[in-house]
């Protein structure tokens, strides 16, 4: 069983490779530590045979893999239990679920997983790892993909930590919610986004964190000049 | 109506005089500024939070027998939110302790609207809720059945037209009522909902039901509601996507942007010249005898003389044209909801620079005067964006600082030279930009704007923002520069400022090569950029020990490009120094000021070794 920080790099790493390739740099912005810390835990997780290096990058071994997606499971677990029975805001779990997943074992995660009628989702929209190591494929695309035009739902914010989360949340945007997209500004602009009854401007950066699942594009109806209210 | 001075000197604002306390709420631009002007006049006082960049108003107002106080709370969404508007509207809940809050809707996002009622509601304020913009809503076909809506909150809602102050003082009648019975408390949540009377509190009940909240809202907003069709006609909209359809919005931007510019440049140029005049054929004398009969006529008369004859001036030409202008100016395009498309469209580049769209309106008015200018950068929604954008204020040459690379290179070499002097300050306001971005640590929230409807301006609207804006340079500002002005006054009257220019001579004569006393101009300068080279031009014949003797016989071309550069780059003025010192704080206005100074000097020494060595009249 890793440590608990070796657990912290794992959890990290899988996260990162969701969204592509693995540089030790983006795994020490997102740690919070200094490069040279990064380059030592590397180390111990690869004798441990947790990881792998590829030209530079930073890979899951399938024994890593499987220890990532248990510590997952574990804190997607503990956040939904902290949202949905002890009634903590959505936001402000993650640091909370952070501390508590080293300290659940299988059967309290069993446990927790009946008591809360079989969770598939984190609060934030993400799938809850199954016990037997195997995941929902993430669905949705980020916001920005999408074009003029479309309608989607959100699926799930990828902040865990945060007042994008809270704000968003005060705009009305949750997993679930619709939205339009009136309008995509060229060369990385910002995105003209509809959400019932007001329009909001959101700029790349935000978009790329706002995963949405395209509801069947309906055909553009309208011409840009034929924005609704 | 009455006005009251407040916010004492820890910054913290007073509870305004009145029988009951009303705190006006509500999403931005719903209107509820108009509003709270419509009740209390165009008399009112700021507050200031300490770390905050909003101030809050307060005011009273006579209602037949009865004063009530004001108090009008940021635009926002969420009292949970963590931007310095949301700080600024807890504090000011939890500071003024209101008997009755305000919430002010737009018919037209009801659902969204809403939401800002129950959260209040659930935190256990008294509330009457305001239907505004009943005008445009009508015009939009829109009509909110307001029984239905009042029973369903369990609190009166009342319909008002702010802009005309229609409603209003049915809308007070309410809000005595609810604050006297207390509100009944009935919300629609399926669960009963838990109160917490403490605003600040981030209660987990506060946030657990944000979705609650924005699903109960869209019910209560969609059984309320009746859509026809619109009346008016498709104008606005369309507007909206010219503007930020890079093709046409582009375009639009250049010609705002140079609108703006000219503007600030030309017509403030002009009015600051009319007041000038005034002020030397009326003022000035008035003034001048006064300090007379105070003084007599001595060095110390001479020292007032500087604070309160040149000092006022000085504010009063960078004021009333420069800022009060910029004010309306900016109150206009932003009353229209243009500024919002600006920034939709300008945020792809001011990415590179870690800022966002919104942060373009101040660093294109900075060119005019830069302290309206850090006035705009404030209102940018995170600090780290706030301290990038005012720090790049700082050092975008301002018309003062224009004026005095066109006067001294321009005129006495030419047109050419003196925009090359402009490019090269450019390339280090560039170079600034970039390191700033890499220096800060952090990263800005990313744009989430709310893309307002075009709508008319109304006059009354903007000018009564524009004043209230400007009162607070007039106070924050005018004690600073008169100040300033004394303590430079007495260094120059007492002969100390030529006393300086010997320990400043190694640098001054030494390292950038030019006469002692053009430094000590540029350290005058500070008080008003353009007062370095008209004190230079003064001191000539002084200097020159000669009548008739010019710029050009103590300078040669090669000082006079050092002295431009020098003077654009370092030493921002003592007004802009004044406001960034109380938006930044004193470590970070130290620190600008004094890398400004570095900077003018490393690149004023570098340009006159190789302007020397490059045989340019040296």
């Amino acid at each position: 069983m890793p440590s608990a920080t070796l657990e912290e790099y794992l959890e990290a790493i899988y996260k990162l490779a969701e969204r592509g390739e693995v540089r030790p740099g983006a795994l020490a912005e997102a740690m919070g530590v200094s490069a040279p810390t990064v380059t030592a835990t590397l180390s111990r997780l690869k004798a441990a045979g947790l990881i792998q290096r590829r030209e530079g990058a930073v890979e899951l071994t399938l024994a890593g893999r499987q220890t990532a997606l248990d510590i997952v499971r574990r804190h997607r677990l503990a956040e939904r239990f902290l949202v949905d029975v002890l009634g903590l805001p959505w936001d402000e779990v993650h640091e909370e679920a952070c501390q508590l997943e080293h300290a659940l074992s299988p059967k309290v995660q069993e446990a927790l997983e009946s008591f809360m009628d079989n969770p598939a989702v984190c609060p934030h929209g993400h799938p809850i790892p199954a016990a037997d190591g195997t995941i929902a494929l993430t669905q949705g695309a980020p916001l920005c993909e999408s074009a003029a035009g479309d309608e989607a739902d959100i699926v799930r914010i990828d902040d865990e930590q945060g007042e994008l989360l809270t704000y968003l949340a005060s705009l009305g945007m949750f997993p679930g919610t619709s939205v339009r997209i009136c309008d995509v500004a060229p060369f990385k602009g910002p995105l003209l986004v509809e959400v019932g009854d007001a329009r909001y401007a959101i700029g790349r950066d935000v978009a790329e964190k706002i995963i949405v699942s395209s509801a069947a594009a309906p055909a553009k109806r309208k011409g840009r000049l034929g924005i609704r209210r | 109506m009455s006005v009251r001075h407040c916010g004492g000197s820890d910054g913290r604002a007073e509870r305004p005089d009145g029988e009951i306390v009303i705190a006006i709420a509500g999403n931005p631009n719903v209107g509820k500024s108009t509003l709270f002007n419509a009740m209390t006049g165009l008399g009112v006082s700021t507050a200031h939070y300490p770390g905050t960049t909003r101030e809050v108003y307060t005011g009273t107002a006579r209602f037949g027998e009865r004063i009530i106080g004001v108090v009008d709370l940021p635009g926002i969404y969420g009292f949970c939110d963590s931007g310095a508007d949301e700080e600024a509207a807890r504090r000011a809940l939890l500071d003024l302790a209101p008997d009755v809050v305000v919430i002010v809707v737009d018919p037209a996002i009801l659902a969204r609207n809403l939401c800002l009622a129950f959260e209040a509601l659930e935190r256990g304020f008294p509330i009457v809720v305001a239907v505004n913009l009943a005008d445009e809503a009508r015009r939009a076909g829109i009509e909110v059945d307001r029984d239905a809506l009042a029973s369903a909150l369990g609190a009166e809602v009342v319909s008002t037209t702010a802009t005309r102050s229609i409603g209003v003082e049915q809308l007070v009648q309410a809000a005595f009522r609810a604050a006297e019975g207390g509100a009944s408390r009935r919300m629609p949540y399926d669960s009963e909902p838990e109160v917490f009377p403490d605003p600040l509190l981030r209660t987990s009940a506060a946030l657990r039901s944000a979705r609650e909240r924005h699903a109960v809202a869209g019910r209560v907003a969609s059984a309320v509601l009746t859509k026809r069709e619109p009346v008016r006609g498709r104008l606005p909209r369309d507007f909206t996507s010219l503007t930020t359809w890079p093709w046409t919005g582009v375009p639009l931007v250049i010609v705002v942007a140079a609108a703006v510019f000219g503007f600030l440049f030309f017509v403030g140029d002009l009015l600051a010249s009319a007041f000038s005049a005034l002020w030397a054929a009326v003022a000035s004398p008035v003034v001048t005898s006064a300090v007379a009969a105070v003084a007599g006529d001595g060095l110390a008369s001479r020292v007032l003389l500087w604070g309160f004859d040149a000092g006022l001036e000085a504010s009063r030409d960078i004021g009333l044209p420069y800022i009060l202008t910029f004010y309306f100016l900016l109150g206009f395009l932003e009353d229209t909801g243009y500024l919002n498309s600006l920034a939709f469209l300008s945020d792809r580049v001011m990415h590179r620079l870690g800022l966002h769209g919104r942060a373009m309106i101040p660093l294109v008015a900075a060119a005019g005067c830069n302290v309206p200018a850090l006035v705009a950068a404030a209102q940018l929604p995170t600090k780290r964006e706030r301290t990038i954008a005012s720090t790049l204020v700082l050092f975008v040459p301002c018309s003062a600082r224009t004026a005095v690379i066109l006067g001294s290179v321009g005129h006495y070499i030419g047109l050419a030279p003196a925009l090359l002097v402009l490019a090269v300050v450019f390339a280090v306001w560039l170079s600034i930009a970039l390191s700033l971005e890499r220096m800060l640590r952090g990263r800005s929230r990313g744009l989430i704007m709310e893309m307002f409807s075009f709508r008319r301006p109304s006059l009354r609207r903007v000018a009564a923002k524009a004043w209230g804006q400007f009162r607070e340079f007039l106070f924050v500002a005018t004690p600073i520069v008169v100040a300033g002005s004394l303590v430079l006054g007495g260094l120059y009257e007492s002969g100390w400022l030529m006393h300086l220019s010997r320990p400043l001579s190694p640098l001054v004569e030494g390292w950038l090569g030019l006469p002692a006393v053009a430094g000590v101009t540029l350290v005058v300068g500070m008080l008003r950029k353009e007062l370095s080279l008209q004190l230079l031009v003064a001191l000539t014949v002084a200097t020159a020990g000669s009548a008739g003797a010019v710029l050009a016989d103590i300078m040669t071309p090669t000082d006079l490009v050092v002295f431009a550069v020098v003077n654009s780059i370092a030493l921002p003025c003592i007004s802009s120094v004044a406001m960034y010192w109380r938006q930044q704080g004193w470590g970070r206005t130290l620190l600008a000021v004094g890398a400004s100074i570095a900077i003018a000097l490393i690149l004023g020494g570098l340009i006159a070794r190789i302007l020397a060595g490059a045989g340019f009249g040296g």
